[in-house]
């Protein structure tokens, strides 16, 4: 752990010019840019002449020149068993994603993740560990492995495979996911199974997928080729940079494109947006869809829609009803059309019968809807007009990130796509619509989801994938292993949750007090029989409460530059995340850890020899896939006799864009955008061409003017109507309704009462995710947060007697949570005000510390905080209800009250946190 | 200080003062404020490699103007700790990290953007006390701490330049972090 101490340094030393080489992208967020490692033995240094350092550049080098190495870029390693100097910096020589070698404040710094045992790192897990007196003590694997390969058996026998849940990040390379879901969802087969950031695995955009969109479908070069980029509950500024930085940014300043942008909170990107003859909509928490339907209804009144495109694009225009009929045309295996379509609610016959619906609701008109968003008349009229394409010649993209699908899940995401259909946005160049992204995609599934297990069903006739937390919360939940995510402080209303997971393990009476292997089995056993439950945490770090106070055993895992991995980023970017050092301990990547722990349950086929072994295993798993597909990628390592992973380090940084695609040797593929899709050198290159094919790469799905070529031998390796056509039975888009009154239940009982405000929560800048690393053991960044913040507008502020660097409480006794598993029978069974009729909500409380930041950026009204601080978790304060129709969490929406309690250290400190504006462009 | 002082010291520095000339540095060391500054090297804890090693490091000690000629929110540029290095002096008007002057507000800062090098010699937003948005990607600074990252991609906080005080006189005399570019700071011992 760091202090917030930063002393700069005022050198660094050089790679020597045989320093060895590896490639590597950043480990945080989905843009994934390219970085070099250069790793040489302590003892020796380059010098600053072009022939005396690996970079063969004269020292010092000139701005923009990508090849500046800070000393935060440097760290010592242990590589080989002995001391190696790492310099990490940003791949200049890249030809796609951080052009120039841009690198953000979180990569720039990611030198400073590896364990270094003179670091803030040093606290790194090395051992695995087993709770005795309460204590975490270490083991060997076997000991462990054999504790939680007999208690698993011991669980699944007695109270069957939905008491063993698997609560586990989605992200953290292909190898690793595909060896967890293996395990959990083919072999155990449990429907108890959540990602890190959702109680289950539903829909995550259901409205932009039912509509028929690709939510990866679009490269950088679409959002760089557009004249309007819309972006809805997101500042790529603050959260993919360097795709604002290389892509966004400059095509506002170079080719006058206007971003509009919706927040509740003027940022940097919003500022400048806004600055460059865009505009920021500053919408209350939860109110998007009011806000896009009402611009979509001035656009209607206006006739400023592109009438061409929804005649050729959209589904029954014509009339021919079989192009929703069919389950909002994606066919009865593909989508929850059962439980939406049948009641009549929310799907449009077509483009008229969506106008109708549309101007007949009496939330949208323009007066009603600014009262609900708190978004002026004028603004509203602004986006309207900047929006309107009646003669379709303008290019306008959309993109959306969580503040979007993470307040009012269904309705945000279908009015947005609805909103995007009007405008002309879909399916080809710089018309696309897709999702900006959070973690990198590296899930690949080795097993498929038990649904027809799951307890939870909405009204309608399909059960709806498990909600894990009220499985936990109604005590079914006998086993819970945990994989790399805090869990309880990731999901919302988290002080209730650890009341919840308190009672179910340390409160159990049976806790472990021998350290015999046969003893501790025994007492977990009755510790599962008599209603409580065991937990396997295995992480990087040991995180508190759920490995630290929680876990039973905890394994230690090897991640980053510690292990050879494959991921994509957020334009399905496929690239090689090479090993360049030994990892602490007895750390081992997921992969290992389970194939150990499944040989020993007795399941078969888990005899991986190194994560290549995995990965070409799980090529064929990411066929079905329109995206990160890269099974033809193995094919051709096969054809040429290498390992994939081996063929894969060959593209290098830059990567491939998948879908990787096998066509006849001779097929150019010339879409705006391919120069990117991969290297140069690798397009000419003859490794990837064998049996007069070759692969190539894809700028964007769903690019209706690209014409397929004749030779396609994809067919084996993808859906070819996915690369050229909206993924729907008829190819074509689906209009859908957002009703307010699915969620103005929940909104009209949420909003603030008395003196509360809003209490919503992102991302920063500075910081990525929980801040395991950066905010935690990066010195740099400690001093710049030492802790969690809140903003206030400084109306608000004032009125309370509040100032920057005071120190106050964040509290509410509002935080409902749905308390039970439970069945909806008819349609909207599980909206708010009827769970609070049958007594399904019980009102819990939280509070917790922040400092203060008055900061005039922050809307009226609305308080902003840290999306996910270690110790002062805002998601404590969010009720704990899921959308009726998706079951995703409300995580940006929540009310608390705000009081001082004194002043933070902070304030009249110089060396650490800012109150500076952060929207000063 | 006026514009003719400054055009005083920058005929001294491109004379000698910021050349390597090795008179000149001889008299910048017996001169010179020490600054001190740990260097980590080898891994303490493991078994052998256990070192750590403070070391001093030294820049030259060079007048760069008065205090009775600064005002508030007038940055004066001057070039620092060798030629072609351009830093900012500035009376901020309010105190801050390493301020010096009676009103402990007079501070200095290295001008190239510590993320890519962007020129932030102009960049000065005195309603703030920030240096920023750098022209090339918005990069903001927090010139009363330090030079701390407001929001934006910089590695490390903008590099500070050490000032003393004597009567009227205000001498740099030291460099806290590195300048962009380079590996090593220039006339750092």
């Amino acid at each position: 752990m760091s202090t917030p101490y930063y002393l700069a340094e005022d050198q660094i030393p050089l790679p020597p010019p045989d320093a060895k080489t590896f490639n590597i992208c950043c480990d945080y967020c989905i843009v994934a840019c390219g970085y070099k490692v250069y790793r040489w033995p302590v003892g020796k240094e380059g010098g600053a002449k072009s022939n005396k350092n690996c970079l063969r550049e004269d020292f010092p080098v000139a701005g923009l020149s990508g090849k500046w190495v800070s000393p935060n870029m440097h760290n010592i390693v242990i590589a080989d068993g002995k001391p190696h100097h790492v310099v990490v910096i940003p791949d200049a020589d890249i030809e796609a994603v951080n052009l120039n070698g841009d690198h953000s404040i979180r990569g720039g710094c990611i030198a400073q993740k590896v364990y270094n045992p003179s670091k803030p790192t040093r606290d790194r897990l090395q051992r695995p560990m087993v709770r005795i007196f309460g204590t975490l003590m270490p083991v060997s694997w076997d000991f462990a492995l054999d504790i939680a390969a007999e208690i698993s058996k011991y669980v699944i026998k007695n109270h069957s495979e939905n008491a063993w849940a698997c609560k586990t990040n989605s992200y953290q390379y292909m190898e690793n996911l595909y060896a967890i879901t293996r395990f959990a969802l083919k072999d155990i087969n449990t429907p108890a199974f959540a990602w890190h950031d959702s109680p289950n695995i539903g829909e995550e955009s259901a409205g932009i997928a039912f509509a028929g969109f690709q939510t990866f479908g679009p490269g950088f070069w679409d959002r760089a080729n557009a004249d309007v980029l819309f972006i809805s509950g997101t500042d790529p500024y603050e959260t993919k940079t360097i795709q604002w930085n290389e892509w966004i940014m400059p095509a506002i300043r170079e080719k006058g494109m206007k971003v509009i942008m919706v927040l509740p909170r003027r940022t940097p990107g919003a500022a400048f947006a806004e600055a460059n003859g865009g505009l920021y909509l500053d919408v209350y928490p939860g109110t998007d869809s009011v806000l896009y339907n009402a611009i979509a209804r001035i656009i209607l009144e206006s006739n400023g829609q592109d009438m061409e495109f929804i005649k050729k694009w959209t589904s029954n225009f014509g009339g021919e009803l079989w192009e929703t009929e069919s389950g909002f045309g994606r066919g009865t295996r593909n989508t929850h059309w059962q439980w939406i379509t049948t009641w009549g609610k929310l799907e449009a016959k077509g483009f008229e019968d969506f106008k109708k619906w549309l101007l007949g609701e009496k939330e949208f008109e323009i007066n009603k809807a600014s009262e609900i968003t708190g978004v002026s008349v004028e603004k509203i009229k602004k986006a309207a007009e900047m929006l309107s394409n009646p003669d379709g010649k303008k290019k306008v993209s959309f993109g959306y990130e969580k503040g979007n699908y993470w307040s009012n899940n269904y309705l945000n995401t279908t009015s947005l796509g609805s909103l995007a259909l009007l405008t002309g946005c879909g399916n080809r160049p710089g018309r696309m619509m897709g999702r900006f992204g959070g973690h990198q995609r590296g899930g690949l599934g080795g097993g498929s989801y038990p649904g027809n297990k799951s307890p939870d069903k909405f009204g309608g006739r399909r059960r709806l994938t498990m909600d894990l937390d009220r499985w936990v919360e109604s005590g079914h939940v006998r086993f819970a292993w945990v994989v790399g995510t805090t869990w309880v402080s990731a999901m919302a209303g988290s002080q209730s949750h650890m009341d919840t997971f308190n009672r179910l393990t340390r409160g159990n009476p049976h806790q472990v007090m021998s350290l015999l292997k046969e003893d501790i089995i025994d007492t977990l056993k009755k510790k599962v029989d008599s209603g409580g439950m065991v937990v396997v945490n295995q992480d990087i770090y040991l995180r508190d409460p759920i490995g630290a106070k929680y876990a039973d055993i905890v394994f230690p895992v090897a991640t980053w530059g510690e292990e050879n991995f494959i991921r994509a980023n957020g334009e399905r970017r496929l690239r090689l995340y090479e090993k360049f050092y030994d990892a602490p301990g007895e750390a081992k990547p997921d992969w290992w850890i389970v194939a150990q722990w499944a040989k020993k349950m007795g399941f078969e086929g888990y005899d991986w020899k190194d994560s290549n072994d995995v990965a070409e295993e799980g090529g064929r798993f990411s066929r079905g896939r329109q995206d990160n597909n890269y099974d033809a990628l193995v094919w051709m390592a096969k054809k040429k006799g290498v390992r994939f992973h081996d063929l894969l380090r060959k593209f290098g940084t830059t990567g491939i864009q998948t879908p990787a695609i096998i066509v006849d040797a001779d097929y150019k593929y010339d879409r705006p955008g391919a120069e990117f899709t991969m290297s140069k050198q690798m397009r000419d290159s003859k490794d990837i061409q064998a049996d007069g094919y070759k692969v190539i790469g894809v700028a964007r799905l769903q690019d209706s003017e690209w014409k397929l070529p004749d030779g396609h031998f994809g067919a084996r390796y993808i859906d070819p109507k996915n690369l050229t056509s909206f993924n729907t039975q008829s190819g074509k888009a689906n209009w859908l309704k957002s009703p307010w009154d699915l969620y103005s239940d929940f909104h009209d009982w949420t909003k603030p009462k008395d003196d509360e405000l809003w209490v919503t929560n992102g991302r920063v800048n500075e910081v990525w995710q929980s801040g395991f690393d950066d905010m935690e053991r990066r010195p740099y960044i400690t001093q710049r947060f030492p802790e969690q913040f809140i903003e206030l507008h400084p109306d608000d502020a004032k009125a309370r007697g509040i100032e920057s660097g005071d120190m106050v409480i964040v509290y509410s006794d509002r935080i409902a949570v749905w308390k039970d598993s439970n069945m909806g029978t008819n349609a909207l069974d599980t909206k708010f005000s009827n769970l609070q009729k049958e007594g399904h909500i019980k009102m819990t409380s939280a509070s917790i510390t922040a400092v203060a930041m008055v900061q005039p950026g922050v809307k009226k009204g609305v308080s902003f905080m840290y999306f996910l601080h270690p110790t002062q978790p805002t998601n404590s304060l969010q009720s704990r209800i899921g959308d009726p129709l998706t079951g995703q969490y409300r995580y940006k929406v929540a009310v608390g009250r705000v009081k001082k309690i004194g002043e933070s250290p902070y304030k009249h400190d110089f060396r650490t946190l800012t109150f500076a504006r952060r929207d000063v462009v | 200080m006026s514009n003719t002082a400054v055009k005083e010291e920058k005929q001294k520095d491109e004379k000698c003062s910021l050349d390597l000339c090795p008179s000149r540095r001889q008299f910048l060391f017996a001169s010179g404020t020490a600054m001190g500054a740990i260097i980590l090297s080898g891994i303490p804890g493991l078994s052998n490699a256990a070192k750590l090693e403070a070391e001093l490091t030294r820049y030259p000690r060079v007048k760069i103007g008065k205090v009775s000629a600064l005002k508030v929110d007038k940055p004066v540029k001057f070039k620092y700790p060798a030629r072609d290095f351009e830093n900012l002096l500035i009376k901020l008007g309010t105190p801050a990290g390493a301020g010096v002057g009676p009103d402990k507000d007079i501070v200095a800062f290295n001008a190239l953007c510590s993320h890519m090098g962007g020129d932030l010699s102009d960049a000065y937003k005195p309603e703030h006390k920030i240096l920023g948005q750098c022209p090339f990607h918005q990069s903001t600074f927090d010139l009363t701490k330090y030079g701390m990252i407001v929001v934006g991609h910089a590695t490390q906080s903008l590099p500070q330049i050490e000032l003393e005080v004597e009567k009227d006189d205000i001498y740099a005399t030291g460099v806290f972090g590195l300048i962009y570019g380079c590996h090593s700071n220039p006339m750092r011992v």
